[in-house]
């Protein structure tokens, strides 16, 4: 039975995987993410929950799970040279060299060799999905049946980053007589595997919505309830959250005990340092480019997925903060994404660096004072 | 859960590629001497557990691993200027395709769609290349630049694996003992660590640590160490004697295996061959498959311990992989010649759908082997035939002895049909020499599957056309005229025969009794005499080399 289970932050989603794959005695089970951070974040549940990994279970990164099961076993159909591993690219690969006009040029997918791999054969990232679809393809589904039989259980955590052919092979995974357990949170789309322009209208992350135009044909159940509370927001950060994405179902919170200064917070630059010293939030930045109080822990807003913080302090972008003034202001979706993601972090209180005005009154943040 | 083929390229006598296919259950390997029969199950073994020579092949690299051949024409091109790539040992173990999907993938050099199994390579490694080029540059390397190979497995999905990962255990046995320092047989340990679950040795380290433990806190041992730390004065620290912590597998190294409370080493090599294969066959870890490696059994057992040994084999195989070389009919016979493998040449025939191998598994005494690995065989009935036979080939042939040609004259008692038809399933050149009887239609009967228009090129049934009579009577029988003494008297004198056979008869009829009376004497004096002798013709065409 296959199964997509729409999460909230915080609502234990790598617990739960964790605990479903510890029921499982005898066959092998995969469990794999995007993100490294998440992968670690899974072998720690682990060890928390079992003291090891079972032997029967592999715990792997998309992309190493791909290069291991979806490239190697019959890369040469397409290419006989060793694949030297994975060349993790961010923007789009291939490039052959800039026209007169200066528009990029790239190698055609003809060129196998320059179109999948860079100079040192090392397949890049945004085509290795592809690369997969492409073999299994070639081999009429050889890539799809051996995974299938390697692992009679594959979970996926954090399936709203896949996108393009990597739905193509979760399609097929579907079609499968493994079991498929799917988990995420279409509001937290921080990173894409790849840019690829195939099924670019699911890359809003309507994970859910794939499954339901495209997989019609599998036996897939949608459980948007399961796993809809948060344990780690408190109720004040949890509402403000739910306002960010009001299209979605919006999430629950445990009671928590408050703690005196809970909810979610606008702090002046100029009261930052001050801030920090009083109550020792983790900073989260959009990049590296963001200047910080080095002093204190800091993350960019993508890699704090997954992590628990009592508090934080956000330092948002410029389009952020006319958003967060303005709702009807434009914010590109992944923006929004990442937004999302720092908010729900935090346990106790959310602090965004902004310079309000005495006037400035939004709906579920508080004006900081310094006392 | 099986290997199903095996491919070994450059290793040792193999130049180039080498394949064999392998039965489900029992497999044996025959062939002459140097075709290759120990090397094949050293390459499974090597390929399987890592080990070679009872060492583990990383610490053993050596240019003797290599094809001799491969390795000079190697050398000649890096001489002459002209270098071609490093050559590589290559050996690939395919799987029957029902052991573990994650060794699936087309790595191999079937290049077939999909198979299940594994690569072991020795090859040389690219990131030595500026040391590498030194050496080409130099143009005079005198032997294989082993410094710069890797010895390294892959499956067929392109994955690198371990040996400790790979899903069948083998065992081997032959009568080499590799020991450990500790004097136990590495072979042994092996197979006993196999032996255990993963439980289980969990239990045996635990077990070993507290004996340690044990050690350490004893009273005497106690006593000592106060005794020597107030003694050395030198010495800043603590001085204290201990056991060994050693490394993580310290347990492995101190275990001995014992028979009757006798360190397995010191019984004897027949026992010590039965008991790894007692132990190989008890194997029953049900998520491995195994295979077991028998090399020449024959060679240190006894008739009795032999015949325990292969009711052992006979039992298991069912369920258990087992590849044995042999040099004895006797083995091969018992354990039916339906699972023969024939080495020649580096070719690989093998015996299907034998009839007489019931027979012959009943009746294990005959020379079956000696059939299968001659290049033409000469059958005759008896000693007396055997002897007149080589006798007709040496005088035909410049002195030589048949066997020297390759030819072997094998007596075959009353089994012509049953060895015939092993030399029609190897397509082995034969010429039966038989006697007439006097009754050439029941002869021709008999032969009917070789003789007119079922005729094989390779087979010749040779007798005599002629029917001859005579008075004679042995007793209250008449004499047998058409066997082969009364012919080769007809083709010779009385006179020479009495002169061979140091006689006097005044008859051709008394020395026809005599001769029958005699036979081997006569054949042997016959075999001995300088004298030339007349042979019938259908003698001289079984012995005709064509």
């Amino acid at each position: 039975m296959n199964k997509l289970i729409i999460a909230a932050a915080g609502s234990g989603k790598t617990t739960y995987l964790v605990k479903e794959s510890l029921k499982i005695k005898a066959d092998k089970v995969l469990i794999t993410t995007f993100t490294d951070a998440n992968e670690r974040e899974i072998r720690a549940k682990f060890i928390k929950l079992n003291g090891s990994i079972p032997e029967n279970v592999t715990v792997q990164t998309w992309f190493s799970f791909l290069l291991q099961h979806g490239v190697k076993p019959y890369q040469d159909i397409l290419m006989a040279a060793n694949v030297m591993g994975l060349m993790l690219v961010n923007n789009k690969s291939g490039f052959r060299f800039n026209s007169k006009r200066g528009f990029p040029v790239y190698f055609s997918e003809a060129d196998v060799r320059h179109y999948y791999f860079s100079s040192d054969m090392k397949i890049y990232s945004d085509k290795i999905a592809k690369f997969a679809y492409v073999v299994n393809e070639k081999t009429k589904g050889l890539i799809i049946d051996r995974i299938s039989r390697i692992y009679p259980h594959i979970y996926i955590d954090e399936i709203q980053d896949l996108a393009g052919y990597d739905l193509e092979l979760i399609h097929l995974l579907l079609q499968t007589p493994s079991n498929i357990i799917m988990v995420g949170d279409p509001r937290q789309v921080t990173y894409h595997t790849h840019e690829e322009a195939k099924n670019n209208k699911y890359t809003e992350s309507q994970i859910e919505q794939f499954i339901c135009d495209k997989c019609k044909d599998t036996v897939t159940e949608i459980d948007k309830t399961s796993l809809k509370t948060t344990h780690r927001n408190c109720q004040a950060i949890c509402t403000y959250a739910n306002s960010i994405f009001p299209e979605h179902e919006p999430c629950d919170a445990d009671e928590k005990k408050p703690t005196g200064h809970d909810g979610v917070f606008f702090v002046k630059p100029a009261d930052v340092d001050e801030y920090l010293k009083r109550y020792r939030p983790s900073q989260l930045r959009y990049s590296v480019a963001t200047t910080v109080n080095p002093r204190y822990e800091v993350f960019n807003f993508g890699e704090s997925k997954g992590m628990t913080r009592s508090r934080v302090l956000i330092y948002p972008t410029k389009s952020m903060v006319d958003w967060i003034n303005d709702h009807s202001s434009k914010l590109a979706f992944e923006s929004r994404s990442k937004f999302y993601v720092a908010v729900t972090r935090a346990e106790y209180s959310v602090a965004i660096v902004y310079d309000y005005k005495n006037k400035t009154d939004i709906l579920g943040i508080q004006n900081y004072v310094l006392p | 859960m099986a290997i199903s083929k095996i491919k070994i390229c450059n290793f040792k006598g193999f130049k180039g590629l080498f394949t064999l296919e392998l039965n489900k259950g029992l497999n044996i390997l025959v062939g002459n001497n140097e075709t290759g029969k120990s090397t094949i199950l050293e390459a499974i073994h090597l390929a399987l557990t890592g080990l070679y020579g009872g060492k583990y092949i990383h610490n053993e690299l050596s240019q003797y691993l290599f094809n001799n051949e491969v390795i000079e024409e190697y050398l000649q091109s890096v001489n002459d200027g002209v270098p071609i790539e490093p050559p590589s040992v290559l050996i690939e173990i395919y799987f029957d395709g029902s052991i573990d999907p994650v060794f699936e993938g087309n790595l191999n050099t079937d290049h077939a769609t999909k198979a299940e199994g594994l690569q072991f390579k020795i090859a040389y490694n690219d990131k030595y290349n500026d040391e590498y080029q030194k050496v080409v540059d130099s143009k005079q390397p005198s032997s294989l630049p082993i410094e710069y190979y890797e010895a390294s497995w892959t499956s067929f999905a392109r994955d690198s694996i371990t040996v400790r990962s790979i899903p069948i255990k083998s065992a081997m046995i032959d009568s080499s003992n590799y020991r450990y320092q500790n004097g136990s047989d590495v072979y042994i340990s092996r197979i006993v660590k196999d032996l255990l679950s993963p439980e289980e040795i969990t239990s045996v380290a635990q077990a070993h640590r507290n004996m340690r433990d044990g050690f350490v806190k004893d009273e005497a041992i106690k006593a000592i160490n106060d005794r020597i730390s107030k003694e050395s004065t030198i010495i800043d620290g603590k001085v204290s004697i201990s056991v060994d912590l050693g490394t993580k597998n310290a347990w492995e190294n101190s275990l001995v295996t014992q028979v009757d409370e006798i360190p397995f080493g010191y019984i004897g090599k027949g026992a010590q061959c039965v008991v790894k294969t007692e132990l190989a066959l008890t194997h029953k870890r049900a998520q491995n498959a195994s295979i077991i490696l028998l090399e020449e059994p024959e060679s240190h057992l006894s008739y009795s311990k032999l015949n325990q040994l292969i009711a052992a084999i006979e039992g298991k195989y069912s369920d258990k992989q087992i590849i044995i070389s042999t040099h004895s009919s006797f083995v091969a016979n018992k354990l039916d010649l339906n699972n023969i493998v024939l080495l020649d040449n580096h070719e690989t025939v093998k015996i299907k759908d034998l009839d007489s191998a019931g027979f012959f598994k009943k009746i294990a005494g005959y020379d079956t082997l000696r059939l299968m690995l001659c290049k033409k065989a000469i059958l005759v009935e008896g000693d007396s035939d055997e002897l007149v036979v080589q006798k007709a080939y040496i005088q035909q042939h410049g002195g030589h002895l048949p066997i020297q040609d390759g030819i072997d004259v094998i007596s075959v008692g009353t089994s012509f049909l049953r060895f015939l038809e092993i030399a029609k399933c190897l397509k082995r050149p034969t010429a039966v020499v038989t006697d007439n009887d006097g009754d050439i239609d029941a002869l021709k009967k008999k032969y009917a599957d070789y003789l007119g228009n079922n005729k094989k090129p390779f087979i010749k049934i040779c007798f005599d056309e002629a029917v001859d009579s005579g008075t004679l009577k042995i007793g209250k029988n008449d004499y047998n005229y058409n066997t082969l003494e009364p012919k080769l008297l007809k083709a010779n004198s009385r006179n020479l025969f009495n002169k061979i056979f140091k006689t006097i008869y005044a008859t051709d009829d008394d020395l026809r009794k005599y001769m029958k009376q005699n036979k081997t004497d006569c054949a042997i004096a016959i075999f001995d005499t300088s004298e030339t002798i007349a042979f019938p013709d259908y003698i001289l065409e079984a012995i005709k080399n064509d």
